[in-house]
């Protein structure tokens, strides 16, 4: 049970500075100067989303995905374009819905109808997704899936590899009923494979059989140890990749063959795409890619570190902002300027690269970063046009003006969770902008609707199931 | 112009400027060691500010820096100062690595070319392997 | 459990090898990519995989910066172009310009602007990523490409996106990760002396340029299903690394409370965490990489498997006091747990744990570097990573495709070419250039 004297500190009501004006952020710019970014407002803000179509309004999917949240992640990025998204879970809920960070109970969102609780992870991602359940370990469930495959354009699972297939509602099956059906399992590894996925495989999993945990965090000879994302990260890519292949494939469908076909999107295998030259440089003479920390084995400058009141990211590859960089530094400190413009070594771009010329900048860098918090610093550099910036906490990320004003973050007024801050669909656009219709949604809350519209089920006979445990 | 003390350390005795690294020498307290003449010197940083030292001392060095440069701005490497990250055996040298074969010892591109060296955009010694 | 035969039937459906074979998706579909670095060369490389015709357009003589990024400086593949043979292309550049096109063009010269508007009106998909605002006062916003070509998707890639107040602000990957917020969530717990670390993929340019194609296909979808429009999208990958950060957001807004660094453990499963084995799985090796002590994931959070791993680890006092999940996942009790698995570990390499956890049935995963993915039968017969056979550069090893499909496969055709290799056939295919005009441009270094 929530403890009702939680939180014991004041919480501030989000926008704890409010979202400034049109008239405020383009103050002093002439109209000419103006025209572009009002032009793109114009087309792009957010505030208009609901009176534009979205692109996925023909598309149905059913995600019948648990446990992880790549499943939930790829249907939310068709739902957020329009899919008409059904999340259809176990009887007793995806056990992400009950998790909470620390076990705490009182993080937990309650809906207005029930009481029930809401884990923030699952809401997070349960977006303009409806609910309903089925016990798909009896045979009558199964039976109701394949009635229910009918109708969708797209079904994700996943479920240990083959488990579907040994039910009967595997794509083998299910596409003989539905030859249009976009099928798509995700996962961490694989279905397939001598290292395929076993019940209870979650990310990270999937990050530290890629090379991604190996690769992060900093040097063992600076103390270090291999890290893994905080997020699930892995999922979240994997998931997008899920998503790319869903779109490419009713692509297919729609213009072309008429049919659906089996996606496969794993976790790892999405990370491993985007592991940049891990691979090229392995096979070009054996290197085995160092975790590098916060620098970056191939440019100088452009790390993160420490100053007066976090961490401080600057980048400065190219000369043009090297020069500009240890000018800035100079205006306070003119010894670290001239320690580094004196030094010949430090001459060509490419010999800034190695490590312990490495080492030299960013010791340097930082001997003048320990005097200056993340917005001095970047007060000045930004003013010779050096791009960097802080490393943001989650309260600096919900108030920056720049995030507010963009609304990429904002808050819901949900009619069920109540005042909702989340992160917004980045599918900016002018036709089909992405947008939050609802978050979160309690446990088999559209069972009635669903099996009624799309089954023809009523509620006794749908209560009947419920008693046979097959809802 | 001398730096100021603080993380780049410039030993009293040698003039070797030792960079104390600001991952881990951010919050430290303890002996490092100049890298020119083994000097130990006792040290305190809180957030990369100078709390005390450098004061010379004794007994064993708990961190070394992170690189050196003597008086006259010449590196100084090997076990003076911590190792660099490496992804083989040989340490890097920075500079390019020019190769003829991939690791399993087929042809690949990896080294400069000229003009006449060229078919089109790839060099010759590629294009004759696709030759019939 | 599954019928025997499914491993073989997924095998046979998306083994890579038969992926030439199949028809691909956006055959058909043109995407003009005038793009720099990873952010907009990365989105079109996804549409690019999917089969369709991708021009990347370049500087001439010397491409793109991206090709001027290598690891430590060393490696390098020949020709950077024919006119600089003596240069390279760095290996920074892999990854995000695959089965392209590469053109020059120099768009400050006034040639150079009527041959990108001829471009761009024969093309489905304008992607670009330059300064918000630039394009437009070149005559190649999408106000102006659109005219000329109702159908036009027209991406814009970048940090901040080109209205409100940072919009100025030029941007890089790193930079998304440390404002939006990810950056400062990951890595060890401030109290265990940890600090925040960087994703070491180039997370918000890399997956900035997937989230990018998922709005591409949609738009697409929608217009060749129902609209016959082409649509702006713009995307700001600071707004993407944002939407990453799940809970934190909605925990913050109610409560005000902050979500904190959790190092190598998990903040609502435990135990769910990567420790140490004390033991190197190479000690012979002269590769520090693989001299290094190994690290392994174990995930044993059901009261169940908890069980197990006590008696595995022989922590009889552990299993007792935090046999509930509920007690586990507290925050001041995680630590025992993990450091009695890493004391028990501490003897031994990753492949002993993993060994003694699988024949107790508990879940684990090895921390595996890069040579270790590579040379893994799993990865390999996958098709994740492969070596395939360039007809410019020779024997390369690259990575797959992100995701498998039965009928219509992405695949990898070459990994990049020199600069401008493809001058004569685009320009010849598309804009009709006579073999002296392509001679002329080329002088003028317009191309």
């Amino acid at each position: 049970m929530a403890d009702t004297t939680f939180p014991k500190h004041k919480v501030l009501p989000w926008p704890a500075v409010p979202i400034p004006t049109p008239d405020e952020v383009y103050a002093g710019m002439t109209d000419q100067a103006k025209e572009y970014p009002l032009s793109l407002e114009k087309q792009l803000r957010q505030s208009e989303n609901f009176k534009k179509p979205e692109n996925l309004t023909t598309v149905r999917v059913l995600d019948l995905s648990k446990g992880m949240i790549i499943g939930n992640w790829a249907s939310s990025m068709l739902s957020e374009l329009g899919a008409d998204t059904i999340k259809c879970e176990p009887p007793d809920g995806d056990p992400l819905r009950w998790q909470t960070p620390f076990g705490r109970k009182e993080y937990m969102f309650k809906d207005a109808e029930t009481g029930e609780p809401i884990g923030l992870h699952f809401l997070h991602e349960m977006r303009n997704k409806r609910s309903v359940t089925l016990n798909l370990e009896k045979p009558e469930g199964r039976e109701l899936l394949k009635k229910l495959a009918v109708h969708v354009d797209v079904l994700i699972e996943n479920y240990p590899p083959g488990q579907f297939d040994a039910w009967g509602i595997g794509y083998r099956q299910l596409k003989e009923i539905n030859p249009r059906l976009v099928y798509c399992w995700v996962g961490q590894k694989g279905q397939w494979g001598p290292s395929k996925d076993k019940p209870g495989n979650l990310d990270p999993t999937a990050q530290a059989a890629c090379g991604f945990v190996h690769g992060t965090g900093l040097p063992k000879e600076f103390g270090g140890r291999p890290t893994r994302s905080a997020l699930w990260v892995a999922d979240q890519v994997g998931g997008t990749s899920a998503a790319i292949g869903i779109l490419a494939a009713l692509l297919y469908r729609d213009k072309v063959s008429g049919r659906g076909q089996f996606i496969e999107a794993t976790a790892a295998e999405a990370i491993i795409r985007i592991l940049d030259y891990n691979w090229g440089w392995y096979g070009f003479d054996g290197s085995i890619r160092p975790r590098y920390g916060n620098w970056d084995l191939a440019i100088n400058i452009y790390a993160v570190n420490p100053c007066k009141d976090g961490y401080f990211m600057v980048g400065g590859g190219h000369d043009r902002l090297w020069y500009r960089i240890w000018r800035t530094v100079g205006q306070t400190r003119p010894d670290l300027e001239d320690e580094i413009l004196d030094d010949k070594a430090l001459r060509a771009v490419t010999a800034r690269l190695p490590h312990l010329r490495q080492v030299k900048t960013y010791t340097v860098l930082a001997d003048w970063q320990k005097d200056h918090s993340r917005a001095d610093a970047m007060h000045h550099l930004l003013a010779q046009q050096v791009a960097s910036g802080g490393v943001n906490y989650i309260d600096e990320v919900a108030e920056d003006p720049h995030f507010k004003y963009r609304g990429h973050v904002d808050e819901i007024e949900d009619r069920l969770y109540g005042k909702v801050l989340y992160g917004t669909s980045p599918a900016i656009a002018s036709e089909c902008p992405g947008r939050l219709k609802w978050i979160g949604r309690p446990l088999g809350y559209d069972n009635e609707e669903i099996f009624l519209r799309l089954l023809g089920i009523g509620p006794s006979d749908l209560a009947q199931l419920k008693k046979h445990g097959v809802v | 112009m001398a730096i100021n003390q603080g993380l780049v350390l410039t030993c009293a005795k040698c003039s070797t400027k030792n960079f104390l690294d600001p991952y881990p020498f951010w919050n430290f307290s303890g002996n490092t060691k100049c890298a020119g003449c083994d000097t130990i010197y006792a040290v305190s940083f809180v957030k990369g500010q100078q709390t005390s030292g450098p004061t010379p001392g004794s007994g064993k060095t708990d961190l070394l820096p992170g690189y050196a440069e003597d008086k006259t701005g010449t590196p100084i490497t090997g076990d003076k100062i911590r190792p660099a990250p490496q992804a083989r055996p040989d340490p890097f040298s920075g500079k390019q690595k020019h190769i003829k074969q991939s690791l399993r010892g087929k042809p690949v591109s990896g080294s400069p070319l000229k003009k006449e060296d060229l078919v089109g955009s790839r060099a010759r010694f590629i294009a004759d392997l696709h030759k019939a | 459990m599954a019928t025997p035969d499914f491993e073989t039937y997924c095998q046979q459906l998306f083994d890579h090898k038969t992926a030439a074979g199949k028809p691909e998706v956006l055959k058909g579909i043109r995407v003009l990519s005038c793009t720099q670095y990873i952010l907009g060369p990365s989105c079109a490389a996804y549409l690019a995989e999917l089969g369709a015709e991708v021009i990347k357009v370049e500087t001439p003589r010397r491409g793109e910066p991206m090709r001027h990024t290598t690891p430590f400086n060393e490696p390098l593949l020949f020709p950077l172009s024919r006119w600089v043979p003596e240069a390279g292309t760095g290996l920074g550049f892999f990854g995000a310009n695959t089965n392209e096109e590469f053109i020059t063009l120099d768009f400050h010269r006034p040639e150079a602007k009527a041959a990108m508007l001829e471009l761009a009106s024969k093309v489905d998909v304008f992607v670009q990523n330059f300064r918000p605002g630039t394009f437009d006062r070149w005559g190649m916003g999408y106000q102006h490409l659109s005219k000329v070509n109702p159908r036009l998707i027209y991406q814009w890639l970048g940090g901040f996106g080109g209205w409100g107040p940072g919009r100025v602000r030029a941007s890089y990957d790193i930079l998304g990760q440390a404002m939006g917020g990810a950056f400062g969530i990951t890595g060890e717990a401030a109290d265990r002396g940890g600090t925040p670390a960087k994703h070491t993929i180039w997370l918000a340019d890399y997956w900035g340029g997937m989230m990018a194609a998922v709005t591409i296909l949609a738009a697409l979808y929608w217009r060749d299903t129902v609209s016959g429009k082409g649509t702006f999208i713009e995307y700001s990958q600071v707004h993407g690394v944002q939407r990453l950060l799940e809970y934190s957001l909605p925990l913050y807004g109610r409560y005000g409370i902050r979500r904190e660094r959790w190092g190598n453990w998990d903040t609502e499963l435990c135990p769910h965490g990567i420790v140490q084995c004390g033991k190197s799985s190479y000690p012979s090796s002269q590769n520090p990489q693989e001299k290094e002590v190994g690290y392994i994931l174990v995930t044993a959070h059901t009261d169940e498997d908890f069980k197990k791993l006590c008696d595995v680890i022989g922590a009889k006092d552990l299993a007792t006091k935090f046999a509930k999940h509920d007690e586990r996942v507290k925050a001041e009790n995680q630590g025992f747990i993990y450091d009695a698995i890493e004391a028990w570990a501490k003897d031994k390499t990753k492949e002993d744990v993993a060994a003694l956890l699988d024949k107790a049935g508990i879940n684990n995963q090895p921390v595996w570097n890069a040579k270790e993915v590579s040379e893994h039968p799993h990865w390999k017969l996958r098709g994740a990573v492969q070596w395939y056979d360039d007809p410019i550069y020779g024997d390369l090893h690259h990575q797959g495709p992100a995701f498998k499909m039965s009928e219509t496969p992405p695949r990898l055709k070459w990994a990049l070419k020199p600069v401008g290799a493809d001058n004569e056939r685009v320009y010849g295919r598309l804009l009709g250039w006579s073999k002296s005009k392509l001679a002329k441009m080329e002088e003028m270094e317009v191309i």
